[in-house]
């Protein structure tokens, strides 16, 4: 499939510290790539470097097989970016907003105005055209955000950590409306230290850490490397020493911790781990509440490769 | 493209209510303010012929041009007479000063004339500004001599140096570059004085309208600067039409001001509106500069950046007499230099000369140091604003 991004021995250095460290990877034609890192990690900067706002020390990039300047008009035509920080103009109404950002890629009115119209109903902002961005809630104005940096349909979208500090609606409205974009064709690259909304929406993950490719891959390939197969909690009141060492014998067990009356098992492999411990509470008649049974999550992936956790 | 950023430009600088007050709203207010405070004091000086004394010593009796100057100037048949002189001996001077029967005194040395006062005023002033003037003449005219006398040892004769002498005097007395223009109680005016400083306060502040316009295209500025930067439009394109919307509500904002103040208020500005709207171009185009300069060059927020700008207009207004005439004449005297860079005195130095002096040299020698000032603050942006790709944003 074509490369419509390629990013080839990427380092952006300030000072003495290495931001971004000999970064090289490449996103397909129609696939939503997750960067996915703490905070400091250098999603922002990569966006920023391949975007031309940022001097790098070392590296190429190409996007739709040009290299990527900041004079390169005809690629930018067909860019879209959503940044981590609202840009909008306070002054204007979310249309003129859209006008305005759209009118910066799309000079024939008819078709800006036909744009606009879908990009406001992609975001789910029709009821509030006539609104200035302070009348907005925190997750309208991140979808008024969302739909200024698509307005004029991009083929390329970068979205930089675009459900920072909103709702649950407003989250699944636009990770809804991400979804659709992708349906319409466009490539995405999607930044987040949310692994939820990565498992959700990308086709494959870059895990950076420290300006460093950690892992990549789709989330299948990712658990895969963690050394856990399941993890199950439960509520104990007191639970005793004894049966906390007994839990530990259990078969596959690779880890317990009892902790404010939490029990966390964490299981190398095999099947049926939940059966066999209700089995055994039952057995020594202990009281058990609340109990949940997980897979490993990317933030497990993240734990085993780095030590630490993705919010951290 | 440079349409539609130009018109989104004008329409944001336009609901933006902070930027609004401060450009538009408040010279306005200040306007009002200072007509309501000025008016009063105005009609009560208005007619005042100021008390002077002169020490009667021989530097005196030996100087003419000094000696037809005050002369003319204290005519009963002058029209716009200024002074009422007494002649006397400076102990007398002294006396009649430290009784406040006289504005001030002057003594005449050997080396420079003395003016001597007890406090600060608008009289004072004038006495000063009078003095300096006639002064300037005197110099002009030994210059003159002393080249001509140089000549005494060439072939001409002495009477074709006397009589080319006698008529290069005569020519630079009765040319336009020393003559004082009628300083009547009827032409120096506090108000006017104190218009001319709000008219270069405007000027100035219209550089707040050029550093919002120039910041929302700079990607390591605003956030909308970045959105923008990543649009395929080119950066001089947004600048440049930024620049002009912004130089566009600023003049707009000049006119309300010039009208407000000549319709409702009164103010008189004279019959020379060619070089008043030129002097209001050039002074607003030297402060769109100025907003343009701190935009690009200082890595701070919006409000700081507003901060800085009207920080720096009012110390300029201050500096170039907003709050008290003296004070321009106070630089002029001690610290000309300042005077030479600040904005503020350029633009209302221009209006100066237009209203008291015949000449226009003074007034396009402002507007020539205004277009200067720009053309360096621009120089100095364009080295930051050329820029496209950045260390940190």
């Amino acid at each position: 499939m074509e490369n419509i991004i390629e990013v080839k021995n990427l380092t952006k250095e300030y000072k003495n510290l290495k931001a971004i460290d000999d970064l090289s990877f490449c996103v397909k034609k129609g696939e939503i790539l997750g960067l996915l890192g703490p905070n400091g990690s250098g999603k922002s900067t990569t966006i920023n470097c391949i975007l031309s706002l940022l001097n790098f020390s070392n590296g190429e990039i190409k996007i739709f097989g040009k290299e990527m300047t900041p004079d390169a008009y005809d690629i930018k035509k067909d860019i879209g970016v959503i940044f981590q920080d609202i840009a909008v103009f306070a002054e204007l109404t979310v249309e003129e907003n859209l006008d305005y950002f759209c009118g910066l890629y799309i000079k024939e009115k008819e078709i800006r105005k036909k744009y606009i119209k879908d990009a406001i109903n992609l975001v789910g902002l029709n009821e509030f055209k006539k609104f200035y961005p302070k009348q907005l809630s925190g997750g309208l104005l991140r979808r008024l955000n969302i739909a200024c940096g698509i307005a004029h349909k991009p083929k390329l979208v970068f979205l930089d950590e675009p459900t920072v500090a909103v709702d649950p609606q407003s989250r699944n409205n636009i990770l809804e409306g991400i979804k659709t974009l992708k349906e319409e064709g466009a490539t995405i690259i999607y930044t987040t230290h949310y692994m939820e909304e990565v498992e959700i929406l990308c086709d494959r993950i870059i895990i950076l850490d420290k300006g460093k490719i950690i892992a990549t891959g789709t989330t299948d390939d990712l658990k895969a490397l963690a050394r856990i197969e399941e993890k199950i909690s439960l509520e104990i009141i007191e639970l005793e020493k004894k049966h906390f060492n007994n839990i530990k014998k259990l078969k596959n067990v690779e880890e317990v911790k009892y902790d404010n009356n939490i029990l966390i098992i964490t299981y190398k492999k095999g099947e049926h781990n939940l059966i066999e411990l209700i089995d055994y509470l039952k057995d020594n008649k202990i009281n058990y509440d609340k109990i949940y049974s997980e897979r490993p999550t990317l933030n497990d992936v993240f734990l085993e490769l780095t030590g630490k956790e993705l919010r951290d | 493209m440079f349409y539609h950023n130009f018109k989104y430009t004008i329409k944001t600088l336009l609901k933006d209510r902070t930027l609004m007050f401060w450009t538009l709203a408040f010279p306005l207010i200040l306007g009002t303010l200072f007509n309501m405070a000025f008016s009063d004091i105005e009609n009560k000086e208005k007619l005042d012929i100021i008390d002077i004394a002169i020490v009667n010593n021989t530097y005196f009796e030996q100087n003419e041009i000094y000696k037809k100057s005050f002369s003319n100037l204290e005519s009963k048949n002058n029209k716009d007479r200024l002074f009422s002189i007494k002649y006397v001996d400076e102990k007398q001077a002294k006396k009649l000063l430290e009784k406040k029967k006289i504005t001030g005194y002057l003594k005449l040395e050997e080396s420079s004339p003395k003016v001597i006062i007890a406090q600060n005023g608008i009289n004072e002033t004038v006495f000063k500004y009078v003095t300096e003037e006639i002064s300037e003449q005197e110099k002009i005219i030994k210059n003159i001599f002393e080249y001509k006398l140089k000549d005494m040892n060439s072939s001409n004769s002495i009477n074709d140096i006397y009589n080319d002498l006698y008529k290069n005097i005569k020519e630079i007395l009765n040319s336009n570059k020393v003559q004082i223009k009628d300083i009547s109680s009827n032409n120096l005016s506090y108000t006017m004085i104190e218009f001319y400083t709000l008219i270069a306060m405007t000027c100035l502040y219209g550089g707040i309208l050029g550093m919002v316009a120039i910041s929302k295209n700079l990607a390591n500025i605003s956030n909308n600067g970045k959105r923008i930067s990543v649009s395929p439009v080119p950066k001089r394109e947004l600048i440049l039409s930024s620049i002009l919307a912004s130089y566009i509500i600023q003049v707009i904002g000049l006119v309300i001001l010039f009208l407000y103040t000549n319709i409702i208020l009164k103010i008189d500005y004279g019959n020379n509106y060619l070089l008043i709207i030129l002097l209001s171009l050039v002074g607003s185009f030297a402060g769109l500069c100025l907003g343009t300069f701190i935009s690009s060059t200082f890595k701070v927020g919006e409000n700081t950046k507003t901060g800085i700008i009207i920080a720096i207009t009012m110390v300029c207004c201050f500096l170039s007499g907003m709050m008290g005439i003296t004070m321009k004449y106070i630089i002029d005297k001690n610290i000309p230099i300042l005077n030479k860079i600040n904005p503020a005195s350029m633009i209302t130095d221009g209006f100066y000369s237009l209203y008291y002096y015949d000449t226009k040299t003074r007034f396009y020698f402002n507007v020539i140091s205004l277009l200067l000032f720009s053309i360096v603050l621009l120089s100095i942006s364009m080295l930051s604003l050329r820029r496209q790709k950045y260390d940190n944003i």
